[in-house]
């Protein structure tokens, strides 16, 4: 049970980081990121770079996966996102674009990185046993520690900074916020970036537990989605919520079903259309339609 | 007939021959057999882009087409290797199996709008690949491999179908298969969207509130156009599996279910031939890129990209200009 | 009197807000009925009601002695109790034409099937639903626009599209969500007659919620005022004009009014 309880937390954290990027994109645009997946392996190919062929230390590591991936991000809405929103009579082009964009991450780092799955040497040593009632590699705890450091920081940077207020204008209400005198299109970027800077970071830290590889971007993008509607899109409480609860689900799952083979995201998606059914707007999201 | 001017009626012919007797043709001159799977791999991705594009009529993206084109996959499989059933009963079966499925899950997801739809029926696509790893009639990663190629039909002693397995080359064969299901699936679209249903269609499309209004039931509609829909994504994906003659988890997966949303968009939304457009210039590109070696995907993405960034209406939106329809 | 609708001790809850409290009136056959208020009054949340796109707290709604409250919209819809919405409700990229003949697919006499496979019946129906709809649209006013795009058309004619298309469905009860709103004095003098005319020549109860004081005054049989979710008052115009309670309603709630 212990174990269980633990690696719910430790699942959930790392996947609320995940969802906390894509509904921040999903809140500012109303762009479903596609690629957020393609973002987060290659935040993991570059900590694995650095850390694990050039030898930096893994906090310097971490940066320049985080900052790899805000240059990539402010670039992306700068060039992409940004004159596609303007210029399409459709809202659903984005949609289009970001699948683009998946596709293009994903040659990319197939170029770049090769398709071998990637580990990097352990970042500390050593497994924690309470009784062999619970056993954690200290690993896991120090990476479960920083995403929720960083969940904070996030939290904090939202609600007590001039930006964080901006971004949080912006994904209110545009044109209120335009009227403000917020400046939209460099909110915008900024908020992408940072949005793309989170899963970089998810990215950079899981490398050292899971290693990273080619395939890895898809299944992430989709548990993010999962996440996102499981708490409510847009929401900064709902992803937190949706990555936790999903994280518990698929540690209850691994622990319990284990024994009757891959079913657990069966279930977790027949609970998810439940669910939905009664509450379209997930748990946190406002109603809508 | 059926409400074509002359003038689309000299266009459908056009359109016949060149299929029918126009490619056979060029193919036996050029000697480039290999078109024939290719093509035949167009007919039937654009069977199942159809469903989307359909889906896409009561205004829901639909992202998990890739779902019900491997749960019809496997249905037929199942049905022609383990039950012994003739694939041409085993068709339309895996399609009615899809439709079925759609009608279970439909009723509450097609409840959520724009991109929640999207996402969960994209969820759809990775939960039934999952599945079909997990479950042990569809044999886990190992799949469903040597099913026996289509076995003949007759009535009466009349030969209908013949057998697929005694012919020398079946390439020819599926390639008609694909394009006369094709062309059902295409002359079915065109007529239901200009009929009653497709009329409802549209004011859902546009506005669901105001077609609740005027008396359309709107959510029977929803459920309606989702299986039939799904109907064509199992017929799609039933007919690629017997092609292959094999069926895998991965036959189809996340990323084909956003290639026929790509085909659909692509090709343009206000038009019934869109995705079967869209599907023969994706797949046609992707194929002439072969060449590239390890850069085809990375110049593909990057076309795509611009094209979205340059076309944002579609491919047929060249032609027809903005704000055109049907 | 015969009471045609028939509102019935409608309390209406969202969490612990009270939209509407304890409602009851009745409409009769044939009338203008007008439901008035300050902002906030209730009257969209009673609108909502009727036409059963929101269900009732407690209470009922009554047609011709039959419940249709807490019901879905189509089935109300089909039973002839029609609503209209503001402008922006529309089906954008339809021409009027089109609009308001598929308004009219509840008349239609073939299957769906029928029509896939263009039956006889199925031809039939779409002839007839065109030359309503070229009627329909002559009766409003509307013949010279109705190859416009709805999103092309300026407001004004919205909101007479929005009323084509009630009416395409040949109700007996069309309920207007306020129809006057953001017109000038001239159209609204035209749209009041438009409105009068929907009653007298097409035999249409018609029921409206409305800001605009003179048009309503102008051209409703009796009104029923609502403010904070309770009914105040109902009567004629005159009643209404010189009752202290609404007077005071709207005294109370002048900055409100400014808004609109």
């Amino acid at each position: 049970m212990e174990q269980i309880l633990a690696n719910g937390v430790y699942l959930g954290s790392q996947y609320a980081m995940i969802a906390l990027g894509l509904t921040l994109i999903f809140a500012l645009m109303n762009v479903l990121n596609f690629a957020h997946g393609q973002m987060y392996v290659i935040g993991g190919f570059v900590t694995y770079t650095f850390y694990g062929q050039w030898g930096v230390p893994f906090v310097l590591a971490l940066v320049m996966s985080c900052v790899t991936l805000a240059i990539l991000g402010a670039l992306i809405e700068k060039f992409l996102f940004a004159p596609v929103i303007k210029g399409s009579a459709r809202e659903e082009s984005t949609m289009l674009l970001a699948a683009g964009i998946a596709f293009f991450l994903d040659a990319l780092i197939l170029l770049v990185f090769g398709e071998k799955q990637r580990g990097v040497p352990k970042i500390v040593d050593g497994v924690f046993n309470y009784d062999f009632r619970l056993i954690m590699p200290y690993d896991r705890i120090l990476i479960c520690a920083l995403a929720i450091l960083s969940i904070v920081a996030f939290i904090g940077l939202m609600q007590y900074t001039k930006t964080g207020r901006a971004l949080r204008a912006l994904a209110q209400d545009r044109t209120a916020a335009q009227l403000m005198g917020v400046n939209v299109d460099r909110y915008s970027m900024i908020g992408f970036a940072l949005g793309a800077m989170l899963a970089g970071l998810v990215g950079g830290l899981l490398v050292t537990i899971t290693g990273v590889n080619l395939g890895m971007g898809g299944p992430t993008s989709i548990k993010a989605f999962m996440m996102v509607m499981i708490g409510g899109a847009g929401v900064i409480s709902g992803a937190i919520w949706g990555g936790i609860i999903l994280g518990f689900m698929e540690a209850i799952g691994l622990a319990v079903l284990s024994q009757y083979g891959d079913i657990t995201y069966l279930l977790i998606f027949i609970s998810l259309m439940i669910f939905l059914a009664i509450r379209p707007q997930g748990l946190m999201g406002k109603p809508w339609g | 007939m059926f409400g074509f001017s002359a003038k689309q009626l000299i266009g459908v012919a056009i359109f016949l021959f060149a299929i029918f007797v126009g490619v056979p043709l060029i193919i036996g001159v050029t000697g480039r057999w290999d078109f024939y799977f290719t093509l035949t791999s167009v007919a039937l991705l654009a069977i199942a882009s159809a469903g989307v594009w359909l889906t896409f009529y009561i205004g829901r993206i639909n992202i998990g087409q890739g779902a019900f084109a491997l749960i019809g996959a496997y249905v037929s499989a199942i049905l022609v290797v383990k039950a012994g059933w003739s694939f041409w009963l085993s068709l339309p079966a895996a399609g009615v199996f899809a439709a079925l499925v759609a009608v279970l899950i439909g009723l509450p997801i097609l409840r959520l709008r724009g991109v929640y739809f999207a996402m969960i029926t994209l969820v759809l696509t990775q939960v039934v690949t999952l599945t079909a790893l997990a479950l042990p009639i569809t044999n886990g990663a190992k799949g469903i491999s040597s099913i026996p190629l289509p076995s003949g039909v007759s009535l009466f002693g009349i030969p209908l179908i013949p057998d697929f397995g005694a012919m020398e080359n079946t390439k020819l064969a599926f390639y008609y298969t694909a394009c006369i299901l094709m062309i059902v699936t295409y002359a079915a679209l065109y007529r239901l969207v200009n009929s009653r249903l497709g009329h409802l269609c549209r004011s859902m499309q546009q506005n669901e509130e105001l077609a609740s209004s005027i008396g359309v039931n709107i959510a029977h509609i929803r459920i309606v156009i989702f299986a039939i829909s799904s109907f064509f994504g199992g017929i799609g994906g039933a007919m690629f599996g017997s092609i292959a003659q094999s069926v895998y988890p991965s036959s189809f997966q996340v990323a084909d279910s956003v290639n026929f949303m790509l085909n659909c968009f692509l090709g343009g939304l206000g038009y019934v031939f869109g995705p079967m457009l869209g599907t023969l210039v994706l797949y046609f590109g992707w194929d002439l890129l072969f060449e590239l070696g390890k850069y085809q995907m990375l110049v593909y993405s990057i076309i795509l990209i611009a094209v979205i960034r340059f076309l944002p209406n579609g491919l047929l939106s060249l032609r027809f200009g903005k704000g055109g329809d049907k | 009197m015969s009471a045609l609708l028939q509102v019935r001790n409608v309390t209406k809850k969202y969490g612990g807000l009270t939209a509407n409290n304890d409602i009851s009136f009745d409409v009769a056959e044939n009338e203008i009925l007008s439901v008035i208020g300050p902002n906030g009054a209730g009257k969209s949340t009673l609108f909502k009601m009727i036409s059963s796109f929101t269900p009732t707290t407690s209470g009922e709604i009554l047609y011709r002695g039959e419940r249709i409250s807490n019901l879905k919209p189509h089935i109300v819809a089909r039973k002839g109790i029609v609503r209209t919405f503001q402008e922006t409700t529309i089906f954008k990229s339809m021409t009027v034409r089109e609009s308001v003949v598929v308004a009219q697919h509840l008349r239609a006499k073939a299957s769906l099937a029928g029509y896939f496979w263009g039956s006889k019946t199925a031809k039939e129906d779409v002839a007839a639903f065109g030359r309503y709809a070229d009627e329909l649209l002559e009766f409003l006013g509307m013949s010279g626009i109705s190859n416009e795009l709805a999103s092309n058309l300026p407001q004004g004619n919205l909101r007479a599209l929005g009323i084509a298309i009630g009416l395409a469905t040949d109700p007996k009860v069309l309920l207007l969500d306020e129809p006057f709103a953001g017109m000038n004095h001239d159209e609204t003098m035209r749209m009041v007659d438009l409105v009068r005319s929907v009653r007298d020549e097409r035999g249409v109860t018609v029921m409206l919620v409305e800001h605009d004081m003179p048009a309503v005054m102008n051209i409703s049989d009796r009104i029923v005022v609502l403010n904070f979710g309770e009914k105040i008052a109902q009567g004629t115009p005159s009643e209404i004009q010189n009752n202290e309670k609404v007077i005071e309603a709207y005294l109370g709630s002048a900055d409100d009014e400014i808004g609109m």
